[in-house]
C-alpha cells in the first residue's frame, strides 16, 4: 500500500518536473532568440515584403470598392463638398500669393532656421498593426534612423520612425496613444487685408488609438472653430514646421476647465496610402 | 505528420501576412481580426485530448508569427498561447460530453473568454514590461475586438468543420 502511494506521488512529481523543465527550456530558448531578434525579424520581413506589398495593395483597392459600394450616395455628396472646398481654397491661394511676396523676406529667415532642403527616402507601406504602428520596406541601409519624421507627398504628417531594422522600419503614427505633438491652429477665416495682429494659437494633438486623435491644451479664451486646420508648430522639435496634421471637427469648451479640447479629423489616410517619405536630414534636437 | 505540420506552418505564415497587410484595411474601430489566433484556437479546439505536445507545437508556431510581425520581443505571444492551449484542452475535458464532441455552444464562449484573456495579458505585458513603452491602456477597443473576432471565428468554425469532414471522407 505504502509502495503504491509512493509510486503515485512520484508520478505526480514527475509530471510537475516535466512542466518545470519544459517551461525553463522554453524561456531559455526565447531569451537566446531575443539576442538575434533584429536579424530574425529583418529576415522574415525581407522574404515577406513582396507578398505583403501585394496584399497591402489588394487591401487598398478592396476597401475602396467596399466603401464605394456601401456609401455610394454619400460619396457623391462628399465629392461635391470637396469640389466646393477646393474652389474656396483656390480663391484663398490667389489672395495669399499676393501677400506672399511681402512675407518672403520674413519667411526666408525662419525657413533658413529650420526648413533646410530636406532629403527624402521614399518607402512602400506594407503593414499596419492594432497599436497604430505602420511598417515600411526601407531600413537602416537606406539611411533611416529612429525619430525621423514621415509624411506623404502632400506634406501630410504621418508620424515618426520608431524602430529600425536593416531593411525595414516601423512608424509610430500620430494617432498612437503614446504620441503627443505640438501644433498651431490656422484659422479658417476669410483673409482680411492688414490683419497681422491675430495671435497664433498653439495646442497639442494627442493620439487616442484606432487611427484617431484629439486636440488638447487650447487656452480657454482662444477662439477656435470647426474647419480650422492644424499644422506642426515651430515649438515642435521632432517635426519640421507647417506639416499638415488635422482639421477641427467639433470643439468641446467647458468653462470649468482651464483648457479647451476639440475633436479632429486627421488628414492622413492610412488605408489609402501606398508610399511615404521619410525626411532623413531633419535636425532632431531631441535625439542629440 | 510532417506534411501536416508543414501545411500548418505555411497557413500560419500566410494568415499572419494577411492579418498585417490585407485585413489592416478592414479594421473596425481600430481593431483588425486576429486570424492567427482564430486558426490556432480552431486547431486546438478540434485536436484530440492526448495530443498535448501538438498543442504546444501549434502554440509556438502561431505565437512566433504573432511576435515576429509585432514591434515587441519574440516571446509574449508564444508563452500566452502555450498557456491558453493547455488550459483549453483541460477545460474541454471537464465539459460534459455530447453526441457532437465539439459543439458550437462550447466553442464560442470558450473563444471569447480565451481571446479576452490573451488580449488583456498581452496589453499588460506591453504596458508594464515592453521596453518601447508604447502605452496600451485597456480600453473599449477590446469589446470591438471580441465582437469582430467572434464573428470571424464563428464563420471559420463551420468552415473548418466542413473542410475536415470532407477530408475524412
Amino acid at each position: 500500500m505504502n509502495g503504491v502511494q509512493k509510486f503515485s506521488i512520484n508520478k505526480r512529481n514527475k509530471g510537475w518536473l516535466k512542466i518545470l523543465i519544459g517551461t525553463a527550456v522554453l524561456l531559455f530558448l526565447l531569451a537566446v532568440l531575443n539576442f538575434f531578434v533584429s536579424p530574425i525579424k529583418n529576415y522574415f520581413y525581407t522574404i515577406s515584403a513582396p507578398i505583403q506589398k501585394t496584399f497591402w495593395s489588394a487591401g487598398v483597392s478592396s476597401s475602396n470598392s467596399l466603401i464605394s459600394f456601401l456609401y455610394g450616395e454619400s460619396l457623391v455628396k462628399e465629392n461635391e463638398n470637396l469640389k466646393t472646398e477646393n474652389q474656396k481654397l483656390l480663391a484663398q491661394l490667389a489672395s495669399l500669393q499676393s501677400i506672399e511676396h511681402g512675407n518672403q523676406a520674413l519667411s526666408d529667415l525662419s525657413v533658413s532656421c529650420q526648413n533646410d532642403e530636406f532629403k527624402f527616402v521614399m518607402a512602400g507601406v506594407i503593414g499596419l498593426d492594432d497599436e497604430d504602428i505602420l511598417s515600411i520596406n526601407k531600413g537602416s541601409v537606406d539611411g533611416i534612423s529612429e525619430g525621423m519624421p514621415v509624411m506623404n507627398q502632400q506634406k501630410v504628417l504621418f508620424g515618426k520612425i520608431f524602430k529600425v531594422y536593416k531593411n525595414f522600419s516601423k512608424i509610430m503614427l500620430i494617432s498612437n496613444k503614446n504620441s503627443v505633438i505640438n501644433v498651431k491652429i490656422q484659422q479658417d477665416l476669410p483673409a482680411q487685408a492688414g490683419d497681422t495682429t491675430k495671435p497664433e494659437i498653439d495646442g497639442v494633438v494627442k493620439g487616442s488609438g484606432g487611427l484617431n486623435a484629439y486636440l488638447d491644451l487650447i487656452p480657454i479664451n482662444s477662439d477656435i472653430n470647426s474647419g480650422d486646420v492644424l499644422v506642426t508648430s515651430a515649438i515642435e522639435k521632432s517635426f519640421p514646421k507647417d506639416l499638415l496634421v488635422a482639421k477641427i471637427t467639433q470643439k468641446e469648451k467647458n468653462d470649468q476647465k482651464p483648457f479647451q479640447q476639440a475633436q479632429i479629423n486627421l488628414f492622413f489616410d492610412v488605408k489609402a496610402v501606398d508610399n511615404l517619405f521619410v525626411i532623413t536630414n531633419y535636425k532632431n534636437e531631441k535625439s542629440q | 505528420m510532417w506534411k501536416k505540420l508543414l501545411v500548418i506552418i505555411l497557413l500560419f505564415y500566410l494568415l499572419a501576412l494577411l492579418q498585417n497587410s490585407f485585413f489592416a484595411h478592414f479594421n473596425l474601430f481600430g481593431t483588425a481580426p486576429n486570424l492567427v489566433f482564430i486558426f490556432f484556437f480552431l486547431l486546438v479546439f478540434f485536436e484530440k485530448k492526448e495530443n498535448n505536445y501538438q498543442v504546444i507545437l501549434f502554440a509556438i508556431i502561431a505565437g512566433a508569427f504573432l511576435d515576429i510581425f509585432s514591434y515587441t520581443y519574440i516571446g509574449p505571444s508564444i508563452v500566452l498561447l502555450v498557456i491558453i492551449g493547455i488550459l483549453l484542452k483541460n477545460v474541454q475535458s471537464l465539459l460534459k460530453n455530447r453526441e457532437d464532441n465539439r459543439p458550437f455552444i462550447y466553442f464560442l464562449p470558450l473563444f471569447i473568454i480565451f481571446l479576452l484573456a490573451y488580449n488583456l495579458l498581452l496589453d499588460l505585458y506591453l504596458y508594464f514590461l515592453d521596453p518601447n513603452k508604447i502605452a496600451v491602456i485597456i480600453s473599449t477597443k477590446i469589446i470591438f475586438s471580441l465582437i469582430y473576432n467572434s464573428f470571424i471565428a464563428s464563420v471559420s468554425f463551420y468552415l473548418y468543420k466542413k473542410i475536415s469532414s470532407f477530408y475524412r471522407k
